[in-house]
């Protein structure tokens, strides 16, 4: 047992180096905003533009004082421009909500648009809707900044190998009609489409032309789920999962949380049973089965870790225990490793005492697994409670069968017509280049992606969509569960929705072509005979849909079904992988961010770091890592830091590749995200991370995510030259004089490696620092834990009463103190909290190279600790930003009092009177102050700035005045020099007072709330006045479970986590 | 008042209705339609005229009530009451201004005075000084010259010292200025008169500068907003048909037929002139009482079409249908967040408090420096309307303190005001 070392229990860490206490990572650390080094200033490439001689200078200082001579000589004529004829609904300077839904294949969310004069800046959760109750995710947020992307196609053009020739859409109609002729083999390949009104066109579509068929496929398949569904209850359908129903929930590499179907739902129903309530202690007790750390497995209180080829044998094994315990026949299993052996027979253990209020899940694309899984929930009378299928879910339609058989159909020459409407088989399938080279056989290619990406580029004609803000439509993604898409902009570019296009094509009746709005009458009226039909109230039929047009979501009365289990247990036996004896194994997983590939062209999606991972701007191997059980790792194959190259060989293919140490990955397998090294994907994504879709197989007609066949090769030592992983950056590290001999030491550093310092740091927790950022407790000893805090946190506040602003405290309790509460049960990591910060502040993306040197922007950063068990670690997510500290120390440093605190208890920050010192930063305990190196939002254009950041080009980002139109215009674009931070959302607190007063009542809850506070999908932040004693938050602080990051510097926070709190059962790991 | 429009010129209506019993009138007022059913023959003929038109009927008028409005209405046409072209402020200011200015000359008169007395007193006294050494025989000695008091060192010193002191005053004056432009009162594209509507005409500021309520935006109103007066007031007092027709063409609305433009966006420059000059010369021919269009009438309406062609146009805006682009007077910078609403709405501030008179300003200029010092000392001295707003019954501790009088007044800088983000974020 001497490599089952395990971590004192007061230990976390972020990384191995962390663990071992690397003296030079150490040094690494302590450096907080780790200034550019000249040499690398030097070696740069542009280094050229920096070298200035005498006569240079003395040109520029000629030209610098003639400019500011001239400028101040003459105000220039600023214009102010009216509306001609102004329209009711706008008011400038007020923005305008529009509830509407966000869809993107399967992805879906019911959101409200922020518009500002006509343009959206900002998207929120639509709490109306029943499936995402207000929540959001990362993608939801960024959609607003793809509707600026000067990538879209820009017109209906004809393409030849990617030139394209501008048209119209009168020409490119009659060309295309003529070109489909009377029909013969058409075939719409698209992703999941959830649209009961475009399937409606669809239909009207494949009836006119009785040889054209629809193909769903999905870019990461759910194949396997939807045909044993259609196999175990004759329907081809997701279930309606229920999280919140679930005492147990065993997940096998179903990564709920992040990725897999509905994570916005599932997610909200999740933390309601994870949530700690002081009266009822109780929680979920969630088990994920997997080989690399997932979002949802590092959420998880067990891991069980198995190889991606055990997976089938370990649902078998658990399909046995519970079927042998309850009576039934097992089947015959291959073995899977003998710790996940007797970890399995515990869980069937469990699940079989908690029948019908547990739930059990899948993610791999294999149809035994899946039908066994399915079985599974059935014996455990599952079928009914938690998984239910009244209202089944939409949200992955497509099928592998098809795609292969369009694939056949098109090598065959068997196709004559292919429409691609938003997917993109050329890059996201396992044999994209294949299908490039059958799409040669097929005369017609009629693309309707709104961007040029790979299989656009090999398309006859280009249709372009709408962006899905500037649609109508409407979305059924549960069984009965509608929500409708509103636009919220005029069309932008000269583009027409795809259902439009397809009813032109076929020369529908029902379309009225000089409409304005020709596919909004279509969906109207559709919705008219829907109404009419079933009745449905208010009768009144304008009444309804302007109501239903508001809401945005509209709930059909669930329609009861009883289904039976008739999968054929036996028959899926057959088809479950066999474990394999490869020394090595690679998982492939859809990233939380870019997911299947869709989303790389969106600077905001590139720049968050991956959850687990904490890398930004492309996809690096996860590595296992062991330990000797001594402090010391034994590393993988040789790699010492993360982010050196090894090469990677996947079935003969060789790939150099960044390389990352993960905790949790299990030994003898490593994973790699898809979705990343997009050939094109506009000047942000494309050629960032590596492509690995070939590397999935078709295995048995569905497409596997893993692979046995890989090699991995010793360290090439290089590391990726800008290796974009934030895990160091802004660590809370802290070094301190130990008294009795004014010995300067490093807290961590004494408190593991030195025993003599044990009593010292005694009581103190959290990663770098040993102080208390992070605090945590079993289920079992919550009250026991929660009795130490208590006392605990008496000590540290000892030190409350010294203050530096005594006067303070009197002006606090006179109107507004506000305040935050974040729940670190309920927060799963997922990041939307951070894009939804950057959306909301204009916080400039700064791309790759930028974040390499520790120069992000952003101001809310969700810092990952593992704790427990070195091997299989359980994991903790904090949001950190600025604690607006009533003691700020980073106040009093500031030689020009350019932050300083407001009397509501803000700690301020004037852009415009600061110098640029740094001294706050240095300052700044927690670390979340951010400064502007480069003028990354080109506030003003010295030719220095004019690098494109994300992909090195000659403009910036944020220069282009399309993109410009996503900025919040309440909130200023900071320049070159300055410091910027979190500012609790004060425009929005504004707003809301103005609001209250407005209306001449107190300011309530609702008034306020930080853009963080609604993107959370699982309502994770609560933010307040701390005066108001009838208020949410009010109520939040007095959980016994809250404590305040740092207490005993007395640095005063007004953010209040709570402790984190797991129900990991030790019996699993034995 | 003096044409027929949608009805019948209000002024001469007493003459008009003359012929009829006075009962009629009130009744034609309270109920035209009633009168109209009723046969009326006066009526009849006006239905007739102006149909389909109908005059708002106004029930609740009383005898007396439609007697002033006739009294005022007759006053009016004949001038004999009414609002008189505001000549005492401006008279005021201007005598007021000579006497600022009486007092600076009197104050140069005494400098050069004294400049003088010191010269002649110096002269003096160098006279006596060489009378003196003469007399003690000092053989060589001269008159010193005044170019050599000039050329002194304690003079040539004071001399830059007095530069450097004025240079240093006068940079530092300007830097902070920099970017100010209190008193900027640019040319606009219409010489819209704010004397004439908001002083003349006391429309409210807030009717077309709606934003201003509730927004942070005051806005500059939009062309249709022009129109809901326009459609009917068709020529200026002033300007007569130079200055309206701009936004006739700039919303696409024609004069000559009281109907918009189908299509405006979509007409040729030639064909907008066309519509625009016929409205301008028939009003020439028509005012001058000419007959039919001659030289002159074609000359004024080609330079009032020139006009409004240039002021409708720009570098950045080459057609003449579309916004009429104003020239910005208050400008604040980038970084600094102003909420008219929260000013005018919970305030209660008078717009003249920034923004000066405007009601008796012919071109508006920037009244208030805009500077943050000024917005500081407001925001120090200015009660908030503390116990009018519910809203402010979260400061319990202001309220408790007002009730056992420790506090007379809560300023705006006590809940905040002097916060750098209450402005800046």
């Amino acid at each position: 047992m001497k490599k089952q070392m395990k971590q004192s229990e007061t230990t976390f860490w972020i990384d191995d180096q962390d663990l071992t206490r690397d003296p030079e990572f150490l040094a690494k650390v302590e450096s907080e905003l780790s200034p550019v080094a000249i040499e690398s200033i030097l070696t740069d490439e542009r280094a050229g533009v920096f070298e200035t001689n005498r006569r240079d200078f003395l040109k520029v200082l000629g030209f610098g004082i003639g400019a500011a001579t001239l400028a101040s000589c003459e105000i220039p004529v600023k214009k102010a421009i009216p509306y001609v004829i102004k329209p009711d609904t706008i008011v400038p300077g007020i923005a305008n909500y529009y509830a509407s839904s966000y869809v993107n294949g399967g992805d879906y969310c019911s959101v409200l648009v922020k518009t500002r004069e006509g343009r959206p800046i900002k998207i929120e959760g639509n709490a109306s809707s029943a499936i995402t109750n207000g929540g959001t995710n990362a993608r939801v947020q960024a959609a607003v900044l793809s509707l600026y992307d000067y990538n879209r196609i820009k017109q209906p053009s004809k393409n030849n190998q990617g030139q394209l020739t501008a048209s119209d859409w009168k020409t490119i109609d009659e060309e295309i009609k003529a070109a489909l002729g009377s029909g013969g083999k058409i075939r719409i390949l698209s992703s999941t489409m959830m649209s009961p009104t475009a399937l409606k066109a669809v239909s009207e579509f494949t009836t006119k032309f009785p040889g054209a068929k629809h193909v769903m496929y999905d870019a990461v398949s759910s194949s396997a789920l939807l045909d044993a569904a259609q196999q175990c209850f004759g329907e081809r359908m997701i279930p309606d999962y229920r999280f919140d129903l679930a005492d147990t929930i065993v997940s096998f590499n179903a990564d709920f949380l992040g990725t897999w179907i509905s994570p916005i739902e599932y997610a909200g129903q999740y933390a309601k049973r994870r949530r700690i309530h002081m009266d009822s202690v109780s929680m979920s007790h969630h088990i994920q089965i997997e080989s690399h750390m997932s979002l949802s497995g590092s959420n998880a209180d067990n891991r069980i870790l198995v190889k991606p080829s055990e997976q089938s044998s370990a649902i078998a094994q658990l399909y046995n225990e519970v079927s042998s315990k309850t009576g039934g026949a097992t089947i015959s299993v291959s073995g899977v490793n003998d710790k996940a052996k007797s970890a399995i027979s515990k869980v069937a253990e469990s699940l079989l005492n908690q029948k019908g209020k547990s739930l059990v899940i899948c993610g791999n694309n294999n149809l035994g697994d899946q039908i066994l899984v399915f079985a599974i929930n059935n014996l455990l009378n599952n079928i009914g409670s938690t998984v239910q299928f009244d209202r089944a879910s939409n949200q992955r339609k497509g099928s592998d069968a098809d795609l292969n058989q369009l694939m056949t159909d098109m090598k065959s020459s068997n196709v004559d017509a292919l429409i691609i409407w938003n997917a993109n088989p050329c890059y996201d399938t396992p044999f994209a280049a294949d299908f490039g080279q059958a799409m040669a056989n097929v005369k017609t290619k009629i693309s309707l992606n709104t961007t040029l990406d790979e299989t656009s580029m090999l398309c006859n004609y280009i249709c372009p969509d709408h962006h899905n803000l500037e649609s109508w439509g409407d979305v059924e993604a549960k069984r009965g569960s509608f929500s409708f898409i509103q636009p919220t902009i005029n069309p932008i570019f000269n583009t027409r929705q795809v259902p439009h296009s397809l009813l032109v094509w076929c020369d529908s009746k029902n379309l009225n072509t000089t409409a304005e709005q020709p596919y909004y009458e279509y969906l109207k009226k559709c919705w008219q005979d829907k109404h009419g039909e079933l009745k449905l109230s208010p009768s009144d039929f304008q009444t309804f849909w302007d109501e239903n047009i508001h809401n945005g979501v509209f709930e059909m009365p669930a329609a009861s079904k009883s289904v039976a289990f008739k999968g054929d247990v036996n028959m899926a036996a057959g088809k479950l992988t066999k474990p394999s004896n490869a020394p090595v194994e690679i998982a492939f997983f859809e990233p939380v961010a870019v997911g299947g590939g869709m989303y790389a062209s969106n600077p905001w999606l590139q720049e968050m770091p991956d959850p687990v991972t904490r890398c930004s701007w492309g996809n690096y191997l996860a590595v296992p890592i062991s330990f000797d059980g001594d402090r010391r790792f034994i590393s993988f194959n040789n790699i010492k830091e993360n982010g050196e190259e090894v090469e990677l060989t996947i079935s003969g293919n060789k790939t150099k590749i960044g390389a990352i140490k993960q905790f949790g990955q299990m030994a003898g397998t490593v994973a790699i995200a898809l979705g990343y090294g997009r050939r094109n994907a506009g000047d942000c994504g494309t050629g960032i991370g590596t492509d690995f879709n070939s590397s999935c197989k078709w295995v048995d007609g569905y497409i596997q995510y893993f692979n046995t066949e890989v090699e991995v090769s010793n360290s090439l030592g290089s590391i990726e030259k800008h290796f974009a992983c934030v895990q160091h950056h802004h660590t809370m590290g802290v070094t301190s004089i130990e008294k009795s001999t004014g010995k300067k030491f490093n807290a961590d550093e004494a408190a593991l490696v030195d025993d003599a310092f044990k009593g010292l740091t005694k009581g103190y927790q959290g990663s770098l620092t040993d102080r208390s950022v992070i605090r945590h407790s079993h289920l079992n000893e919550v009250k026991e834990k929660v009795e130490l805090l208590k006392e605990e946190r008496k000590d540290h506040q000892k030190l409350n009463s010294y203050t530096l602003y005594p006067s303070h405290d009197y002006k606090y309790n006179a109107g507004h103190h506000w305040g935050m509460h974040i729940d670190l049960n309920s927060c799963i990591g997922c990041g939307t909290c951070t894009i939804a910060c950057m959306a909301e502040n204009n916080v400039p993306v700064v791309g790759k190279k930028e974040v390499s040197r520790h120069h992000e922007m952003s101001w809310l950063r969700i810092d990952r600790y593992y704790y427990g068990d070195v091997e299989n670690p359980n994991v903790v997510y904090q949001p950190m930003m600025c604690q607006h500290c009533n003691n700020a120390p980073c106040e009093n440093v500031c030689p020009v009092n350019a932050t300083n605190h407001s009397q509501e208890g803000l700690n301020q920050m004037a852009y415009n009177r600061c110098v640029g010192t740094r001294y706050c930063a240095n300052n700044c305990p927690y670390k979340v102050r951010r400064f502007n190196w480069y003028d990354y939002t080109t506030a003003d254009l010295f030719p220095m700035n004019q690098y494109n950041l994300a992909a090195e080009k000659t403009q910036p980002f944020y220069s282009d005045n399309l993109v410009r139109m996503v900025l919040n215009p309440d909130v200023t674009v900071r320049s070159r020099g300055v410091i910027e931070k979190c500012s609790f959302c004060v425009q929005r607190i504004q707003e809301g007072k103005l609001t209250a007063k407005k209306e001449d009542r107190t300011l309530s809850d609702n008034d306020v709330k930080t853009a963080c506070q609604t993107a959370c999908p699982t309502n994770a932040i609560t933010f307040g006045d701390m005066n108001n004693k009838e208020g949410n938050l009010f109520r939040k602080l007095e959980n016994p479970l809250n404590y305040i990051v740092l207490e005993e510097i007395n640095a005063k926070s007004v953010v209040n986590y709570t402790m984190k709190v797991n129900n990991r059962n030790e019996n699993l790991d034995a | 008042m003096k044409d027929a429009l949608t009805g019948p010129a209000l002024g001469g209506v007493g003459e008009r209705w003359a012929s009829f019993p006075k009962e009629d009138l009130y009744s034609w007022i309270r109920n035209s339609q009633g009168l109209i059913k009723a046969g009326h023959p006066r009526a009849t003929e006006l239905w007739n005229q102006f149909k389909p038109t109908v005059m708002t009927a106004f029930p609740n008028l009383s005898n007396d009530e439609i007697e002033s409005i006739l009294l005022y209405v007759d006053g009016v046409y004949k001038g004999t009451y009414g609002p008189k072209v505001a000549a005492g402020p401006s008279g005021a200011a201007a005598s007021n201004a000579g006497q600022e200015s009486g007092f600076s000359f009197w104050l140069y008169l005494i400098f050069v005075l004294l400049i003088v007395i010191a010269l002649f007193l110096w002269n003096l006294m160098s006279d006596l000084d060489f009378q003196l050494k003469r007399k003690a025989g000092d053989t060589t000695a001269v008159r010193t010259s005044i170019w050599k008091l000039l050329t002194s060192k304690a003079i040539v010193t004071f001399i830059i010292f007095a530069l450097v002191l004025f240079g240093g005053y006068t940079t530092v004056n300007n830097a902070i200025s920099l970017g100010r432009q209190q008193n900027y009162a640019p040319d606009q594209p219409i010489k819209f008169s704010h004397a004439t509507h908001a002083g003349l005409h006391k429309i409210d500021c807030n009717y077309c500068h709606d934003g201003a309520r509730r927004s942070k935006q005051s806005i500059i109103p939009a062309t249709n907003t022009c129109m809901n007066c326009h459609a009917a007031i068709k020529k200026g007092s002033k300007y007569g048909t130079a200055e309206i027709t701009k936004i006739y063409a700039s919303i696409g609305f024609n004069p000559n037929t009281d109907k918009y433009i189908e299509n405006y966006e979509s007409l040729s420059e030639s064909e907008i002139e066309a519509i625009y000059k016929k409205w301008i010369g028939d009003n020439y021919v028509k005012d001058n009482k000419l007959g039919s269009a001659t030289q002159g009438s074609q000359q004024e309406t080609d330079s009032q079409w020139n006009m409004i062609k240039e002021s409708l146009t720009s570098d950045t805006k080459s057609a003449i249908p579309g916004a009429i682009e104003w020239k910005r007077i208050h400008n604040l910078p980038d970084h600094v967040y102003f909420n008219h609403s929260q000013h005018v709405t919970i305030g209660k501030i008078a717009c003249q408090q920034c923004h000066g008179k405007v009601e008796e300003m012919q071109v508006v200029k920037q009244y208030a420096p805009l500077s943050m010092g000024w917005c500081i000392n407001c925001h120090r001295q200015t009660d908030v309307k503390f116990a009018d707003n519910k809203y402010y019954d979260s400061y319990k501790t202001y309220h408790d303190e007002i009730k056992s009088g420790q506090r007379q007044s809560v300023k705006v800088s006590d809940i905040g005001g002097l916060d750098c983000q209450k402005c800046h974020y």
